[in-house]
Order: structure tokens, then C-alpha cells, then sequence
């Protein structure tokens, strides 16, 4: 990803309640990092498309752009060949797997 | 030149020159061109209808390959059998939202509806997506690299006038999606 102008991560305080854990869902959408997409448009995609907060939308972006890759949402096997469509949709590089997949 | 994109109550507002409006009319044009499938789908209608293309395979320019990326790694079947049942309506979404931001290049001062404003952001994406591969931006070093290039007296070879033209599009992106976010606020 890119920074065009860094997101206002002053506002970053949110519960984990909502973090997704893997093992709870048997299919995964993955995000993976590419030089091209700007982190603000990654993060306003997270935001639009799956209604995450601001911080949860930027805590993921900021994952996939360190990490090189995350796991952005989760569900059915239904669910997540439409959010990864999706994803493509936006632009972003985005795949789904089994959860328990390696 | 380029004003930057301002959340107004009435939307979001732009300032783009003549010039500048032709150059990114003409890019939307290109990659709707790179989109457009080469033959009709399918020879069974109702399989068109639906979206399913049983003859696509995995696009060997490697910008479409971006725009339409496999939606599963490491497995090539079923990528393909994927991308079988979904190419041809996501290469359908991205020419309409290209289309209809050709079609926003007409009027002067952009007035755009937070509808128009999503789909020229999409729009602007694509773009972005298919210069970087032209320019060979393959890691976030190559970007950097790029990203000083921004006086048209530099341009000389195709290379920097590309790159100009991708960091004219990254900050009318940018801006845009500031714009977005701070409408969300109103």
C-alpha cells in the first residue's frame, strides 16, 4: 500500500469484541498488501463495504500493509466468494480459503 | 490545475482542468477497452445472462490480471472454475463504473452525488492499478521511487510521463477519498 495522507490514528480505541477468530468460521476473505492501493482508500473500503468502525477498518489496513496479508472477514463459504468479488470490485488483492487452511 | 475535492452539503465538489478532464476521460476509455471480452461469452444465452463465461482463462496481460485477480491462491483449478463463474460480471461492473466516469468528465465543476463519488473512486483505482503494472511498480520501494515525479518539464521519456500521470491520479484519488470521508462527517 501506499500513504497518500496517513490516516488520523489518534482515534484508535475500540474493544475486541468484535475481532474475528479464526477458528470460529469455517471460510476466510484474505487481503494481501500491494504497492498500488492507497492505505485511506483500503481503509474506506473496510469501512463502506463490510460497516467496520474507522479504528477496526484501520487497524486491518495496517495490518495488511505490515504483515503483507489479513484476514478481513469471515462466514460461509457463499459469504466469502462474495465478499472477495467484492474486494476485486474495489481493486484490492483479495482471496478466500478454508479458515484452516496453511 | 487540479483543484483538490471538497465535501460540500450539496456533495462533493471538483475543479479539474479541460486538459486534465480529456486525460483521465482517455484513461477510463483505456481500460474499459482492456476490459471489454473479445468475443461474446458464451454461445447459450441464458449462461451470458447469468454471468458465466465457461471459456474465460486466467488474462495473460498481467493488468488485467490485476483487475481481475484470482480468487483463489495457490490452486489453479479452482481459481479457474471461480473465475468461470464470476469474470464476466465483475469485467461488466468495472466498465460501467468506467463508463459512467467517462461520462462525469463532461461537466465543469464536478458535482458528485456520493454515488458518483464511490464509483470515481473505483474508477481512479483501476486506473492506478493497470499504470503501476505498465511502470512495473511491484513493491512499495518501485512506488516510492516514483513518487517525486511530479514536474511535467521532467518528462522526457514515456516511463516518467506515465509516472506523472499515475501521481496525478493518486493525488485526485487521494483527495477524493478525503472528500468521501469527510462527507460521511456532515
Amino acid at each position: 500500500m501506499t500513504v497518500g495522507t496517513a490516516p488520523d490514528t489518534e482515534r484508535l480505541e475500540e474493544t475486541d469484541t468484535d475481532q474475528l477468530t479464526i477458528s470460529d468460521i469455517p471460510w476466510v476473505v484474505i487481503v494481501w498488501n500491494d504497492p498500488v492501493n492507497l492505505m485511506s482508500y483500503v481503509s474506506y473500503v473496510f469501512q463502506t463495504y463490510f460497516g467496520y468502525s474507522e479504528s477496526k477498518a484501520n487497524k486491518l489496513m495496517l495490518e495488511v500493509h505490515q504483515a503483507g496479508k489479513s484476514v478481513v472477514a469471515g462466514g460461509s463459504r457463499e459469504e466469502v466468494e462474495r465478499d472477495t468479488l467484492a474486494m476485486h470490485s474495489y481493486g484490492l488483492w483479495a482471496t478466500f480459503q478454508k479458515s484452516d487452511a496453511p | 490545475m487540479a483543484k483538490a475535492f471538497k465535501a460540500t452539503r450539496r456533495g462533493i465538489i471538483g475543479a479539474l482542468d479541460p486538459e486534465e478532464r480529456q486525460l483521465l476521460r482517455k484513461l477510463f476509455e483505456d481500460i474499459i477497452e482492456l476490459l471489454e471480452p473479445t468475443e461474446p461469452a458464451n454461445a447459450d444465452p441464458l449462461a451470458a445472462m447469468v454471468g458465466v463465461d465457461s471459456e474465460a482463462v486466467t488474462p495473460s496481460d498481467s493488468a488485467v490480471r490485476r483487475l481481475l485477480p484470482d480468487a483463489v491462491r495457490d490452486d489453479e483449478d479452482e481459481a479457474l472454475e471461480f473465475r468461470r463463474l464470476t469474470e464476466r460480471s465483475l469485467r461488466e461492473d468495472k466498465i460501467g463504473t468506467l463508463r459512467a466516469s467517462a461520462l462525469l468528465m463532461e461537466s465543469s465543476p464536478l458535482k458528485l452525488t456520493a454515488e458518483q463519488a464511490r464509483m470515481m473512486a473505483r474508477a481512479l483505482n483501476d486506473v492506478r492499478l493497470v499504470l503501476a503494472d505498465r511502470l512495473k511498480i511491484a513493491s512499495d520501494e518501485d512506488a516510492a521511487r516514483l513518487h517525486d515525479i511530479d514536474d511535467v518539464a521532467d518528462a522526457d521519456d514515456v516511463e516518467t510521463y506515465l509516472a506523472l500521470v499515475y501521481n496525478f491520479a493518486s493525488w485526485l484519488q487521494e483527495s477524493l477519498i478525503q472528500a468521501m470521508l469527510a462527507l460521511k462527517d456532515k
